[in-house]
């Protein structure tokens, strides 16, 4: 909401200077965003009276033009429509400066041009661009327009937050100011002369939804002259982004700045059958606001009709079947109250927002609408020469009385921390208009209606916290903690996870959660679809992320096309996809990818690729850390694994996958390299981590290391194998490790050798070499029996 | 059989002498290895005297034992530290250069902003809040309704929201987790939820449709703005250092009542510079006590309880920490980027 330092002035007396006014208004709520001072360098440019004018032959719209500036006469070319002998206007000698246009002499059509006739926009006055300016005949020749016309303003941009209607006005802010300085408001005195025709032989009134209009005010003014507003007005609404169009048009957008009040002007004549009828719209209705664009109502929308057809959208915008044109010289003026949440809807549903429905659906003063009518009729009868009935429309079916409420001193400081008094309360609230009715524990009083959102007692503590300042509220960093409060486990487990990952080189990304169908596809569990947006920005980041991978590989996209080939990365967060009956699955996963070398070229290494083995280790290692034990490896089944890849199982419950992603996969990310990956569900491994550690003493006698070197057949899984082991170790098998693997020419080919170092140990006794060899040679026969291996021969 | 132990020992230091004069006269390695061979091989001298042992009396043969390990250890150091005279005269010894770089084991680091959110947590955390999670996938209901905001009131455009089927959407903001804890427990609440947000903004230097968020939540008895003040302040100059000053202004949250807005002091200590726009400020969230609505959805009777809750954008806080100007790096994890924040701090 833009509001100038000149208009404000009109309303309330106060000497503060704008960046004090600045501070003070954005410490009351009132934030403003940015001030700026609005001057103008004129020099050169003078009030000058047309005395003589003619068309130049063959140009339709060129005049010759002699202006009398100061008792000289200059010649000007001018190609407005309403340059006319007598009337005064601005003009540009040589040597000024009009916005970026140097006046120069000039020869025009074989005329000598010695100026420019200016209009308003030129000047950057107003936006009235169609004529040169017209200024009153009692307007002094030769004397510089900034004097007269254009004096220095500041505009000020104020953020209202939503809950501030009344704010959405010139004389809310000022009322703001006046209780800011201790100063008096003092809104405009209405002032008509009024003709005593009853309002009734020219329009009725009819609510039919009283729930969506609870009140309907309105004026007839009859022998209205359309023409220019005045340009004090036009300038005005120019500063404030308003666009001036015609005298009537631009008085109803003056009041609503004024007074936040939304009024709207019906071409009377257009009218049919005198009558207005308040009314929802029927299924698929159609109407053509005055935008002249056509929209499909629903019977939630609220329409002002006259006895044949919808002349408005109530409270949204006027019809272009009625709305006000240079012809029009009668006028139905509507000021009405419409119900928020109705103008809300409609507004939102026809993505239609205007400055009426902005003030509508934050809420209008319903006691406020005779006023704002009558300050509109009275600058109408100023300015388009109105006749204004005396009697006026006002149905008001739904009484809108101001609400009376009570604030205890205990209660406020209970929520402020303050010590305030009753005295503090009093002072505040009638700062800003609220009544007083009584005095007790506190204080009762009565809210005027331009205050809907001031409707408890707390929203009352809020405008004491507001005006007290919330600078003098004390600060308080000694408060109570309840120091039995419990650490959130599973919150510290994430970063703990994150912690462990860093340690074994990988680096935490962070990416959008929202991603391409179309490359996602692969990520998406079987069955299973997108979650996917109603209202995506574009099809590009339009659904949830299936897969924390997913995410990584953007990341390794975003680095392989940046040359960079060795990459490490993880990231924790969460994914999502939805069941075909609708039921959203969302889970914490967490992910790490590696592609390119795991050893780089250096002077005591020659470069390796990582393969499948590294990201495996990095994923156990992260399992060690965490005490998870239990998994199995299965074969994986998403799509984007390749074959060298598997699926991860605790306990029985797949819990994530291992392995190196698919290369048509790594295409879709231009990765040109192999790229490795897992992926993990968080809350598994949640509930199996270890919980507890408890000591184990420490053996007292020395374990028996044995090394057990197998010949088996290749097809054999090492994991098979150890449990071999392990299933015929006996009580003091405490490790067994893998430490040798081959195959290949030495031995016969679908055979592979392993070798396994086996530890025992007891806490009784030095195991002896009988005791070892008979737990051995059953392992043997063990590993014989189930997987045919063998001893390998020295 | 004295002579045969006295003949014994004369041997011995026969081979003694010999193998000195050998080892004295030896001019190269090769002569060196000769001399190995001849002495401490298998079948040199020295290793064919134990053969002696045997023949001496049992009494004395601990005596020629000792003796001729004596020997034995006593030609080997000899070859050793003549041998080691030769190596070093032979190729000048391989220099120890400590600035070859060493074997590095990797590391990856923690991303920059989630630096900043692990900071506001462990500080928060050591303020007594705990952490609480909730989903990104939100009812309506939790997002809106029970934050108070009925569906069609102003105060929802204030956020774009990305809509999804079944009256659900993507957080626009972590306060749904305020929502979540007090329906499932009772006063006193003193919590804090970090977590990923969104809004439908157009990414651009300053908007991403995905951001974070870190919502506060205290409600106890006798709660006041004065204590939000004082947790605001404290939480500022932890993060920042004693010298920020925190300005808290009136605003409006359909959530809180009375609402504020907070800001820190610019680093530029109020001279005015580009960050804050010469305001000397700097806009950091919104805070305010907790609006008895609120309490009313989840049913805590605003009588006896009352409370404050506070926010903040994490992007913003990186940004201001780490003078980032583009909101959009963050997303970018340019490894280039992450490397400049590898040190612990």
């Amino acid at each position: 909401m833009k509001v100038t330092l000149n208009w404000l002035k009109d309303y309330v007396d106060f000497d503060i200077p704008a960046d004090e006014l600045a501070h003070r208004l954005t410490m009351a709520g009132l934030e403003v965003e940015a001030y700026y001072t609005v001057d103008y360098d004129f020099s050169g440019v003078f009030v000058g009276n047309i005395v003589e004018h003619q068309s130049i032959p063959g140009s339709d719209k060129l005049s010759l033009c002699k202006v009398n500036v100061n008792n000289e006469l200059v010649q000007v070319v001018c190609g407005a429509p309403n340059a006319r002998k007598g009337l005064k206007s601005a003009i540009a000698l040589p040597g000024s400066k009009v916005g970026p246009l140097d006046i120069k002499t000039a020869d025009i059509r074989g005329q000598h041009s010695e100026g420019m006739l200016c209009s308003e926009a030129e000047l950057g006055l107003s936006n009235r661009a169609a004529g040169i300016m017209e200024l009153p005949p009692d307007a002094k020749i030769g004397q510089p327009i900034e004097s007269l016309f254009a004096e220095s303003d500041v505009v000020f941009d104020i953020a209202i937050t939503p809950n501030r209607p009344d704010c959405l006005s010139v004389i809310g802010i000022a009322r703001e100011i006046a209780a800011l300085g201790g100063a008096r408001l003092h809104k405009p005195k209405i002032e008509l002369s009024l003709n005593a025709e009853p309002v009734s032989d020219y329009i009725d009134v009819n609510i039919l939804n009283a729930d969506k209009c609870f009140r309907y005010s309105g004026r007839f003014l009859k022998d209205i002259k359309i023409q220019n507003s005045p340009y004090w007005m036009a300038r005005r609404l120019y500063l404030v982004d308003v666009r001036a169009i015609n005298n009537v048009v631009d008085i109803t957008n003056y009041i609503l700045m004024e007074t936040g009040h939304p009024l709207h002007a019906f071409d009377y004549e257009r009218l049919e059958g005198k009558k207005i009828i308040v009314r929802t719209a029927k299924e698929k209705e159609k109407f053509t606001t005055l935008d002249e664009k056509e929209h499909i109502l629903t019977p939630e929308d609220l329409l002002i009709c006259d006895a044949e057809k919808p002349v408005a959208l109530a409270g949204v915008m006027g019809g272009f079947n009625s709305e006000v044109i240079d012809s029009t010289s009668s006028v139905f003026l509507e000021s009405a109250y419409f119900e928020p949440v109705s103008i809300s809807r409609t507004a939102k549903n026809l993505e239609l927002s205007t400055e009426s429905s902005r003030r509508f659906e934050r809420g209008a003063d319903p006691n406020g609408t005779l006023y704002a009518m009558d300050r509109a009729a009275m600058l109408m009868q100023q300015y388009a020469d109105a006749t204004v009935l005396e009697n006026t429309i006002d149905v008001y079916p739904r009484n809108v009385e101001p609400m009376n409420l009570s604030l205890t001193v205990r209660n406020t400081n209970r929520i402020l921390g303050t010590d305030l008094h009753r005295e503090d309360l009093e002072t505040i609230l009638s700062s800003i208009e609220f009544t007083i009715t009584a005095k007790n524990d506190g204080v009762s009083v009565s809210v005027p209606t331009f205050r809907p959102d001031v409707q408890r007692e707390i929203d009352l503590i809020e405008e004491i916290a507001r005006l007290y300042n919330y600078d003098r509220i004390p600060t308080n960093t000694n408060p109570q903690v309840d120091l039995t409060q419990k650490s959130n486990k599973s919150s510290e487990l994430k970063d703990y996870i994150r912690s462990v990952l860093t340690g074994l080189g990988f680096w935490e990304t962070i990416n959008l959660s929202l991603v391409n169908p179309q490359i996602a596809k692969p990520f998406l569990p079987e069955k299973q679809q997108f979650v996917e947006l109603l209202n995506p920005l574009n099809t590009e980041l339009s659904v949830f992320r299936p897969n924390m991978l997913y995410s990584l590989m953007t990341s390794v996209s975003y680095s392989r096309n940046r040359q960079f080939q060795n990459l490490r990365f993880f990231q924790v967060g969460n994914v999502a996809w939805m069941s075909p009956e609708n039921q959203i699955t969302e889970m914490t996963q967490i992910a790490a990818v590696i592609t390119g070398q795991r050893k780089t070229q250096t002077w005591y290494q020659k470069p390796e690729a990582f393969d499948f083995y590294d990201i495996k280790g990095a994923l156990f290692s992260l399992f060690d850390k965490l005490g998870v034990t239990a998994v199995k490896l299965t074969e994986a089944k998403d799509s984007f694994w390749d074959s060298t890849s598997a699926a991860l199982s605790l306990n029985g419950r797949q819990i994530g996958a291992v392995g190196k992603l698919d290369s048509q996969v790594c295409d879709l990310f231009s990765a040109r390299q192999d790229v490795y990956g897992f992926y993990l569900q968080f809350e598994p491994l949640f509930k199996a981590r270890e919980k507890e550690i408890v000591f184990t003493q420490i053996p007292k006698y020395p374990s028996v290391p044995f090394d057990l070197a197998l010949l088996v057949d290749a097809s054999v899984p090492i994991a098979d194998l150890e449990e071999g082991i392990w299933e015929k170790g006996g009580e003091h098998l405490i490790k067994v490790d893998l430490f040798d693997f081959y195959r290949g020419q030495q031995i016969e080919k679908n055979m592979k050798s392993v070798a396994f170092s086996l530890t025992f140990s007891s806490k009784e006794r030095t195991l002896q070499d009988e005791y070892v060899n008979q737990v051995i040679d059953s392992i043997l026969s063990h590993l014989r029996d189930k997987f045919g291996a063998t001893l390998r021969p020295r | 059989m004295a002579d045969k132990n006295e003949n014994s020992l004369k041997a011995i230091d026969q081979i003694r002498k010999e193998f000195e004069e050998r080892i004295q006269t030896a001019g190269s390695t090769e002569e060196l290895d000769a001399v190995h061979r001849d002495f401490l091989s298998k079948k040199g001298k020295i290793s064919r005297l134990f053969g002696l042992i045997g023949k001496v009396s049992p009494e004395e043969r601990p005596r020629v034992g000792a003796r001729l390990n004596e020997l034995r250890q006593h030609a080997q150091s000899l070859l050793d530290e003549k041998r080691s005279s030769f190596d070093k005269q032979a190729k000048p010894v391989e220099e120890f250069d400590p600035t070859l770089p060493g074997r590095e084991f990797p590391f990856g680091a923690i991303h920059p902003m989630m630096q900043v959110m692990d900071e506001i947590k462990t500080i928060f955390a050591g303020m007594g809040f705990r952490i609480e999670e909730g989903p990104e996938i939100e009812t309506d209901y939790h997002n809106f309704e029970a934050l108070n905001i009925p569906e069609f009131h102003p105060s929802r455009a204030m956020q774009d929201t990305f809509y999804l089927p079944d009256k659900m959407v993507l957080r626009t903001h972590t306060s749904p987790v305020q929502i979540r804890t007090m329906e499932s427990q009772k006063p006193p609440v003193r919590m804090i939820a970090p977590g990923r947000c969104f809004r439908r903004d157009t990414p651009d230097a300053s908007h991403s449709p995905t951001f974070y968020q870190v919502e506060g939540l205290c409600v106890d008895k006798n709660v006041t703005f004065a204590d939000l003040k004082g947790v605001v302040t404290a939480f500022a100059q932890k993060l920042f250092g004693e010298d920020i000053k925190v300005r808290f202004r009136p605003s409006f949250f359909p959530f809180t009542e009375p609402s504020a807005e907070y800001d820190f002091s610019c680093f530029c200590q109020g001279k005015g510079c580009a960050v804050c726009k010469g305001t000397g400020w700097l806009e950091i969230s919104g805070a305010g006590m907790v609006d008895p609505a609120v309490f009313g959805f989840v049913g805590y009777d605003p009588k006896l309880y009352s409370g404050y809750a506070f926010g903040m954008g994490i992007e913003r806080i990186a940004m201001l920490k780490y003078k980032i100007n583009d909101i959009r790096i963050f997303y970018e994890n340019d490894i280039r980027f992450l490397e400049q924040f590898k040190m612990v701090r």
